[in-house]
C-alpha cells in the first residue's frame, strides 16, 4: 500500500445468510434436528474495491439497502470481509452512531467518560479534553443531571461533542450531521472544515448529493453492493441522478 | 490483515471503565444502595442458618456453623452471579458489538471484573461475621481463602469466554444454567459439612472444583486445616486447562457475532 492511501479496499464482498426459521436457543437445535436448514443468501457488498487518499474527504451515496452500511461496518471493523482485503493507514474513529453506550440511568458526565472511553480514549486524555467537550455540547450545567432527562437534543449534542473529540485520523460519517438546532449545525460544520485543514481523512455517507458535492473531493456511487462510478463528485452525482431515477 | 489492536489501546481502561459502569448502575438509585447487592446473599444467610444449625450444630456438633455457611453463600454467590453475568455480557452489550468496533474479550473481562468488586464488597460482611464470633483464622488460612477466590475467578472467567459468543446463539443457556448452577449449590458443601456424607460420595463431590474449594476454604479458615499440596496443583493444572480450552472457543464461537445478531 502506497503512503498516501488511507483507507485501500480491495475486491470486497459480503454475504449475509438469512435462514427461514431463526434457531435461537437450544430447545429449538433439537426440536428441529431433522428438518433441514433452508436460508436465503444476500449479498450485501460485491467486488468493492475502491481507495481514499490521506486528507481526502471521501463521500459515498446510494440508495437505501444499496450496502452502504455494510461497507462503513467494515472499515470501522464491526464485519468481517468474507472475500478481499481491506487495508487502513492511521487510527480509525468508528463514527458509525452516536453516543455508543450512552446509559440513560448515568449522568452526563459518566457517559462522557464511558462514551469517550469506548471510542479508545485513555482517562488522562478525557479530563484533559473534559471542558472542551462540556462547551461544545451546550449542556452546561445539566451535567450531572441523568441522561434520561435530557432532551433528544441535548443527548445528540453531547454524543457529538465526545465523537469530535475522539481525535482520530480517519473519521467515518454517517449522516450524523443532523444534529442540534441550526445554530449548533452551523457549529458542526465548522468542526468538519477544521477536521479538513487538520488533514483528516474524512469518509462521510450521505443521501443528499448537494452535501457530497460540496464537501467531498472523491465519490462512490453503491448500488445493489455494487460499485457503479467512482471518482469525480459531480460526475459521481449524474450517475447517482440516473440511478435513482430510473 | 486489520490492524486493529492499534486502535484500542486503552483495553485496561477499557475494561475497567464498563466494570464501574455496570457497578454502578447496579446500585444506585436505591437510597440503600450496596445494601441491597447484599441482602439477597444475607436472606439466603438467615433462612439456612436458621434451618440447618439446630441440625449441624446442636450439641456443638459444627464448630462456627453460621462462619462455615456465609464463607460458603459468599464463594457461591461470587461464583454464580459471576457465571451468568459473563455469560450474558456480550448479548447485554450489543450495541458495543454492532455500532462501534470494542474488542469482545474486554467486554467479557469487564463483567468478570464488576462480579469481583461485588465479591470483595461481600467480603466485608465475612469479616464481620468473623469479628462477631470472635474467630481470627490463622495468615496461612487467609492467603489459602484470597487463592480459592482466585481460583474461583478463573472458573468465571474460563466459564464467561466459554459461553458469552454462544449465549448469543442459544438464549435458552441462561435457563439451562440457572438449573445446573441450583443443582451445584447443593453439590457443594455449604449447608452441610462434608464429613456427613460416606466416604465415596465424599471423594466424588471433592472431584467438582467448586465443591474442593468452598470445603477446604472452611477446613482452613475454621479448623486451620489444609488440603494436600498434590490436591491443589491438580486442580491448578485442572483450571488451568479448561482456561486455555475457553480461549481457544472463545476464539472460534467470537468470529462474526455482529453479523448473527
Amino acid at each position: 500500500m502506497k503512503r498516501d492511501i488511507a483507507i485501500e479496499v480491495k475486491n470486497v464482498s459480503k454475504k449475509f445468510k438469512i435462514p427461514h426459521e431463526k434457531i435461537d436457543t437450544m430447545r429449538s437445535i433439537f426440536v428441529n434436528i431433522f428438518s433441514k436448514k433452508t436460508y436465503e443468501e444476500f449479498k450485501a457488498l460485491d467486488d468493492v474495491s475502491f481507495k481514499v487518499k490521506k486528507g481526502e474527504t471521501f463521500g459515498i451515496i446510494g440508495r437505501n439497502g444499496s450496502g452502504k452500511s455494510t461497507l462503513l461496518k467494515i472499515l470501522s471493523g464491526v464485519y468481517r470481509v468474507d472475500e478481499g482485503e481491506v487495508n487502513i493507514d492511521g487510527k480509525i474513529s468508528p463514527f458509525l452512531e452516536l453516543g455508543i453506550g450512552f446509559n440513560p440511568e448515568l449522568s452526563g458526565r459518566d457517559n462522557i467518560f464511558l462514551n469517550a472511553t469506548i471510542l479508545g480514549l485513555n482517562q488522562k486524555e478525557i479530563k484533559e479534553k473534559f471542558d472542551h467537550i462540556l462547551e461544545f455540547s451546550e449542556i452546561g450545567r445539566f451535567i450531572d443531571q441523568k441522561v434520561k432527562n435530557y432532551s433528544s437534543g441535548m443527548k445528540g449534542r453531547l454524543a457529538f461533542s465526545v465523537a469530535i473529540h475522539a481525535d482520530r485520523e480517519i473519521l467515518l460519517m454517517d449522516e450524523v450531521m443532523a444534529v442540534g438546532d441550526m445554530r449548533f449545525k452551523d457549529k458542526c460544520l465548522d468542526v468538519f472544515e477544521n477536521f479538513k485543514k487538520q488533514g483528516k481523512t474524512i469518509v462521510l455517507v450521505n443521501h443528499s448529493p448537494e452535501v457530497i458535492r460540496v464537501n467531498c473531493d472523491n465519490a462512490m456511487v453503491l448500488d445493489g453492493g455494487k460499485v457503479m462510478a467512482v471518482g469525480d463528485p459531480d460526475e459521481v452525482m449524474k450517475e447517482y441522478e440516473r440511478i435513482v431515477n430510473v | 490483515m486489520f490492524q486493529f489492536l492499534k486502535q484500542h489501546e486503552n483495553y485496561k481502561e477499557l475494561i475497567w471503565v464498563l466494570a464501574k459502569t455496570d457497578f454502578k448502575l447496579r446500585y444506585h438509585g436505591s437510597v440503600l444502595g450496596y445494601v441491597w447487592a447484599l441482602l439477597q446473599p444475607l436472606a439466603m444467610f438467615a433462612v439456612l442458618n436458621f434451618v440447618f444449625s439446630s441440625i449441624f450444630a446442636r450439641g456443638g456438633g459444627e464448630p462456627f456453623y453460621s462462619l462455615q455457611l456465609i464463607v460458603g453463600i459468599m464463594m457461591f454467590t461470587f461464583f454464580s452471579e459471576g457465571t451468568s453475568s459473563g455469560m450474558k455480557s456480550l448479548l447485554s452489550k450489543s450495541q458495543l458489538i454492532t455500532k462501534t468496533y470494542v474488542p469482545k474479550w474486554t467486554i467479557i473481562l469487564s463483567s468478570t471484573i464488576h462480579s469481583v468488586l461485588t465479591y470483595l464488597m461481600s467480603l466485608i460482611i465475612v469479616v464481620v461475621f468473623f469479628i462477631w464470633k470472635g474467630l481470627v483464622p490463622s495468615f496461612g488460612a487467609v492467603m489459602m481463602f484470597l487463592f480459592f477466590s482466585f481460583l474461583i475467578y478463573v472458573i468465571i472467567v474460563s466459564f464467561s469466554f466459554l459461553t458469552a459468543s454462544l449465549f448469543i446463539r442459544f438464549r435458552d443457556l441462561a435457563m439451562i444454567w440457572g438449573v445446573v448452577t441450583q443443582m451445584l449449590f447443593y453439590a457443594t458443601p455449604i449447608v452441610y459439612p462434608l464429613k456427613t456424607m460416606t466416604e465415596n460420595m465424599q471423594q466424588l463431590l471433592l472431584a467438582n472444583p467448586l465443591a474442593f474449594i468452598v470445603h477446604f476454604t472452611k477446613e482452613s479458615l475454621i479448623n486451620d486445616h489444609f488440603p494436600d499440596l498434590w490436591q491443589i496443583n491438580f486442580f491448578i493444572v485442572l483450571l488451568l486447562l479448561i482456561f486455555i480450552i475457553s480461549i481457544f472457543v472463545y476464539k472460534k464461537t467470537s468470529k462474526g457475532i455482529a453479523e448473527n445478531f
